[in-house]
């Protein structure tokens, strides 16, 4: 039986096959050009961006800047913008083709098969003269032993750094952190903090004060959404990162490698988190919607002021911390939590795990490369950075030099700090937000400091931005906090920040059985979380995780968490290793 | 007519109507309310939208979403490719089902049963994208406007429709005509197309809203933005929106001035706004076919 | 005798005229939809091809011819062992449970065009037809964002009945597993009866007036005429119908499922779609894809054949 199967099988494959390499070869014809000579002339380049948010032809400044410098006409093809999943990426990769230049990741083994696949092609050869991206060869190289080449320039990775892998790569403000709505826990006199449960009690005062000043307003301390839950309930992992600790599959890693932890673990972090959550939803602290509502909607109460916690700054603040609201004294400021040990990334000097490349079908590829080493350039970095960046912008529109300092423009002031402004005929056509990067391609982090200004490529570090923003909730969080400029300076100063060294780790393409193994367990811990935190009772918190624990076990939950669990040790591995380095490199 | 059944109508025939109307006048309110509550949505302030304060009466009204939308670039032709699809279409559509379904009625038909499920258990079958996808580009078929169109054709669905409607027909029509002398083919269009108007209003009705609706064939076999169907030009705009928003999720320092650019439009509104544009036209067009749907209206013209 | 043979001769040549002159017709019939025919070659079965990606483990962008043959390892992933079975039990029990409730409920269409065809007033006739398809053309992504404006905790319905006074804790109408079953085929009847009813609105203006006429001569009252003209006229098109249905027993769709899926209501909510979605969706892998389809595409047209089979058994008449 089974040879006759296999059989059927071989025949099925072989005539298939025909049908396959037919549509192959169909893709050659189009490289024989690659090599003729450059003309010059106007280029219209495509570019597969996964992290580009526009599809079509790029519009605006930046693309005009490209333009005259390269005569090079953008044509992004965004698969986030495109939807559908991966769809985009395999069709594309099925007609032999992906892009001109590429940008995508290289996890779950993609840059090796990009290799393989003979997608992308190793840019040695136009590599003279390409001062930038020869800079960061540390980063090309730790690129190919991810993607598994021996030598060559196959790619550059993004974000990468010429600071410490050892400070953070966070701005003035870190990814994670308590934030409290500032002037209500002014109205209630400042309570101490102690540790993450001491903030029940300070938040129930708030609420009732909250209540109090609004009657009618459904306001709650928290308020929770159901949307990006992952491995595990993503709300439910954010108090972790407040002592140091990250996610990888299910297992929460210390930053410093001290500490592995199983989520499931009835003495861990992560069920802490959740009894934190179900402590304050018993107390009444917990938005009844929270279970039923996606992030849309959470945010809109943000922007309403009826939340009065967040895990992030760019949640509380991003919604609510207006100019306006900022001059009345509220808003939303780092907790002072006596223990906290807050989770930040390190800058990676190797970049991370996403990549530029150059498609092998590209035509011209020697004016590409030149545009590429011009993105890793102190010009290039400025100009584009990611969309959400906060870089600078080009030099001359939004900032000058002024007495040896960056300041920025009344142009400059008027985009970043006024809500936004349409450039000056010269520089292009449209609005400023509009005009910046479609790339949306952070190729060197935006705090690092640009060579030929001495200062942050970020704008948001400056010191002439940061004393022309201080409002009335900045100074009185500043009295507070024994005069902390920002919250990066008071984490650092009362040593409550713990920065995971900024190694370029990628995790290995895991198995189709671990998948789907894991894609199993992941919605029963989901679940379970949910229901934990809306328990009535301690005994149904804890007999839900009991419940949970055993399921999982039957999930043969054991083999996924071996596999997390050496990841997150290479991983810290990787840490290690590039605090060695750069530690040998400064001495 | 009408006189003579307005004085036949009983108690029950009286209580069957009031309940019949009561009921359909009901549903039609819960079938329209969402309707008017994505409408009352897309044109109050988003951020009362997003917080659920517009269930009856729209407030602060605005129609900046519908101006943005319509800004889109590309808009114009997308609308006529769009329109193209849906009429050609339709149109090639309609001729299929109505000529295979009369002609699976055909039972001197060479292997007739063999054929016809042939055609009906494609209904069930799903190759896969990158099939589907190597399949077109063979046929050379990706980048042109053609893939819209040939492989929607022959719709089994359609087809079953049709042909159980014409088995319901009276066999005289058809016998009639051949006793005249009339080919298959003249039966066909002098007798079997013109009884058939209700079904083929059906199928057209069915086809048109799929072809009007869809964004997929776009999405796997288009690159060409001229090409570009008005509905995946809103999807595209509907994802630019939620991957705005995602953004700030993984965004790490200078997220104030961000979080201003992905909120001003949430995802949801623009999704709203798409869709009241989406569904309008359709509205528009929808009381035109339903003249098709007079009893018997063609049936008797032949007959007569 | 000769003659009789002769005759016979004569006879046997004229039927074997007849039978290859019938033949003839049938195969210039058949010439005329070879057209179709060859578009059905084209866009249906030609990509089956791509049924041989089950047995890979096919990761763009590797070429098939380069990736590894896996065999039957898709089909039998699913089920490694018993928590999973166990799970895989429920997740059918969810997808019999909905499949079955909407055949039970498929005559409701039937139902509807008979009613608005009652409705003598045109205008007012049109008006229904119009407005109840809407609910078609509103995707299930904001079906659920309409849904949680009305029955959240603090959404309209609660509010409303908060103000009256009749109740003092608001009802959990999306986050509790009660009813669940019952809530998806309550919303997936709004969504599609109006629109379902359409061709039976078109069968419905099939009927020969005539026999109306006749029906009424006879003194027969509206429900009667209902009764043994209308609805025996529809019903090859319900039966169509509900073949059809059966065919499509495991295949619920996902989107409505996912968007209204949460921690509490999971259990009862899982179809056989979601649940592939959800076990999925981290490893994206095309060739799981294609072997679940596969199955999904063999089992459909099985059932297909059986409930043919039965019909003609039972009604005398086949669908296909």
């Amino acid at each position: 039986m089974k040879k006759k199967r296999l059989l059927f099988l071989a025949t099925l494959v072989a005539s298939t096959a025909l049908a396959l390499t037919g549509c192959g070869s169909s893709g050659t014809d189009e490289s024989k050009s690659s090599s003729s000579k450059d003309d010059g002339k106007l280029m219209k380049v495509t570019i597969y961006d996964d992290l580009a948010n526009y599809q079509g032809t790029a519009k605006g400044w930046f693309a005009k800047i490209v333009k005259d410098k390269f005569n090079i006409e953008m044509n992004i093809v965004a698969p986030n913008v495109a939807g559908g999943g991966s769809t985009l990426f395999d069709t594309r990769s099925a007609a032999g083709n992906l892009g001109d230049i590429i940008i995508t990741g290289a996890g779950g083994g993609r840059g090796q098969k990009l290799v393989k696949a003979g997608l992308i092609s190793d840019m040695t050869p136009y590599l003279k003269d390409m001062k930038y991206i020869k800079k960061y060869k540390g980063a090309t190289d730790s690129l190919n032993n991810v993607i598994g080449q021996k030598s060559g320039v196959w790619g550059v990775p993004d974000s990468v750094s010429s600071e410490s892998p050892l400070s953070s790569s966070e701005g003035t403000e870190p990814t994670f952190g308590p934030y409290l709505r500032w002037d209500y826990y002014k109205k209630v006199g400042y309570p101490k903090i102690a540790t993450l449960e001491d903030l029940i009690p300070v938040l129930k005062e708030m609420q009732t004060e909250a209540r109090k000043e609004n009657p009618g307003k459904k306001i709650y301390a928290l308020s929770l959404f159901k949307d990006w839950d992952g491995n595990m309930m993503n709300n439910a992992k954010q108090p972790t990162c407040f002592y140091g600790y990250d996610e990888l599959g299910f297992v929460l890693a210390k930053a410093n490698g001290s500490s592995y932890q199983d989520i499931t673990q009835s003495n861990g972090e992560y069920v802490r988190a959740l009894k934190f959550f179900n402590k304050a939803d018993q107390e009444g602290l917990v938005d009844p919607e929270s279970s039923t509502q996606n992030y849309d909607t959470m945010y809109a109460k943000y922007q309403a002021g009826d939340a009065l916690f967040s895990f992030w700054p760019w949640l509380g603040q991003a919604a609510y911390n207006t100019t306006a609201h900022k001059e009345a004294g509220q808003g939303f400021m780092i907790a002072p939590i006596k223990d906290m040990k807050i989770f930040s990334y390190g800058s990676t000097t190797n970049g991370t795990q996403t990549f530029i490349a150059l498609g092998s079908k590209a035509k011209n590829k020697q004016r590409l490369v030149k545009f590429i080493n011009w993105l890793y350039s102190p010009e290039g970095v400025s100009a584009s950075g990611a969309q959400t960046g906060g870089t600078s912008g080009p030099k001359g529109l939004t900032w000058k030099i002024k007495d040896g300092k960056p300041v920025l423009t009344d142009f400059g002031k008027k985009v970043f700090l006024q809500g936004g402004a349409t450039v000056p005929k010269k520089w292009g056509t449209g609005s400023y937000t509009d005009g910046v990067s479609p790339l949306n391609y952070p190729a060197v982090i935006a705090n690092d400091i640009n060579p030929e200004t001495k200062y942050s490529y970020s704008y948001t570090l400056w010191p002439s931005v940061l004393s022309e923003t201080r409002t009335k909730l900045d100074t009185d969080w500043s009295n507070h906090m024994s005069n902390a400029s920002t919250t990066m300076d008071y984490l650092e100063k009362n040593d409550k920040i713990l920065v995971a060294p900024g190694a370029s780790y990628v995790a290995p393409e895991e198995s189709s059985e671990i998948s789907s193994l894991r894609g199993q367990i992941k919605t029963q811990i989901v679940n379970t979380s949910w229901k934990m935190v809306m328990a009535k009772s301690d005994s149904q918190f804890n007999s839900l995780l009991k419940e949970m624990q055993t399921t999982v076990k039957g999930l043969d939950y054991a083999k996924v968490l071996k596999f997390d669990m050496k990841n997150a040790k290479d991983q810290n591995k990787a840490r290690v290793k590039i605090k060695k380095e750069y530690s040998g490199k400064d001495k | 007519m009408n006189v003579i059944e307005k004085k036949e109508v009983t108690p029950g025939e009286r209580i069957f109507q009031v309940v019949n109307i009561t009921f359909f006048v009901i549903f039609t309110l819960i079938c329209f309310y969402p309707f008017y509550y994505l409408l009352i949505n897309s044109i109050s302030a988003n951020n009362l939208s997003a917080a659920g304060a517009i269930n009856l009466i729209p407030r602060n009204i605005h129609i900046e979403n519908y101006i943005q939308v319509l800004q889109l670039s590309g808009i114009p032709l997308a609308a006529l490719v769009s329109v193209g699809r849906t009429v050609i279409g339709t149109l090639l559509t309609v001729i299929a089902s109505a000529f295979l379904g009369f002609m699976f009625t055909q039972q001197k038909m060479w292997k007739r049963k063999f054929w016809y499920r042939f055609v009906i258990v494609t209904m069930y079958f799903n190759a896969g994208l990158i099939p589907m996808f190597i399949t077109m580009k063979n046929l050379h078929l990706t980048n042109t406007f053609w893939v819209y169109v040939l492989p929607a054709i022959v719709q089994p669905f359609n087809i079953i429709l049709v042909k159980t409607f014409i088995e319901s027909l009276p066999k005289s029509l058809e016998e009639a005509a051949e006793l005249d002398g009339a080919g298959t083919l003249t039966t066909f269009w002098k007798v079997i197309l013109p009884s058939c108007t209700p079904i083929l209003a059906t199928v057209a009705i069915f086809t048109a809203v799929g072809q009007w609706n869809s964004f997929q064939d776009t999405l796997i076999y288009i690159t060409d933005q001229r090409l570009y169907s008005l509905q995946y030009l809103l999807y595209q705009y509907i994802n630019q929106a939620s991957s705005l928003a995602a953004m700030v999720k993984n965004s790490t320092g200078g997220a104030l001035n961000m979080g201003a650019i992905a909120t001003q439009q949430t995802p949801t509104s623009i999704r709203m706004t798409v869709s009241v544009i989406v569904v309008l036209p359709i509205m528009f067009i929808y009381p035109m076919f339903q003249k098709y749907f007079v009893k018997g209206i063609m049936l008797g013209a032949v007959k007569g | 005798m000769q003659e009789v043979a002769t005759n016979n001769q004569k006879s046997n040549k004229k039927k074997h005229d007849a039978h290859s002159q019938k033949e003839k017709r049938g195969k210039k019939l058949f010439l005329l939809i070879v057209p179709f025919v060859i578009l059905v070659l084209l866009f249906s079965y030609y990509p089956l091809f791509g049924w041989v990606y089950a047995f890979f483990d096919y990761q763009p962008p590797i070429p098939l011819n380069q990736s590894p043959f896996v065999g039957l390892k898709w089909f039998e992933m699913m089920v490694q062992n018993s928590t999973q079975l166990h799970q895989i039990g429920q997740v059918l029990a969810n997808t019999f449970a909905m499949s079955f409730l909407n055949i039970l409920t498929s005559f409701l269409p039937v139902l509807f065009a008979i009613g608005l065809n009652e409705i003598r007033n045109k205008h007012f006739k049109n008006l229904i037809q119009t407005l109840t398809t809407l609910p078609n053309f509103i995707s299930w992504v904001l079906v659920y964002s309409i849904a949680f404006a009305m029955f959240s905790s603090s959404g309209m319905v609660n509010e409303l009945l908060r103000n009256f006074n009749w109740i003092s804790e608001p009802i959990k109408w999306l986050d509790s597993d009660s009813h669940t079953w019952l809530k998806m085929l309550l919303w997936s009847l709004w969504k599609g009866l109006g629109w379902g009813s359409i061709m039976y609105l078109a069968a419905i203006s099939g009927i020969d007036p005539e026999l109306y006429e006749a029906g009424r001569v006879d003194g027969a009252n509206r429900l009667q005429l209902i009764r043994h003209i209308t609805i025996p006229a529809l019903m090859p098109t319900y039966f169509v119908m509900l073949m059809l249905a059966v065919s499509n027993f495991l295949s619920n769709g996902m989107d409505q499922y996912f968007v209204f899926q949460n921690a509490f209501n999971l259990q009862h909510i899982q179809v056989l779609d979601l649940y592939v979605y959800n076990v999925g969706m981290g490893n994206n892998s095309l060739s799981l894809a294609t072997a679940l389809s596969m199955l999904k595409s063999l089992v459909s047209v099985v059932l297909l054949f059986v409930v043919n089979w039965t019909s003609k058994k039972t009604r005398g008449e086949s669908i296909i």
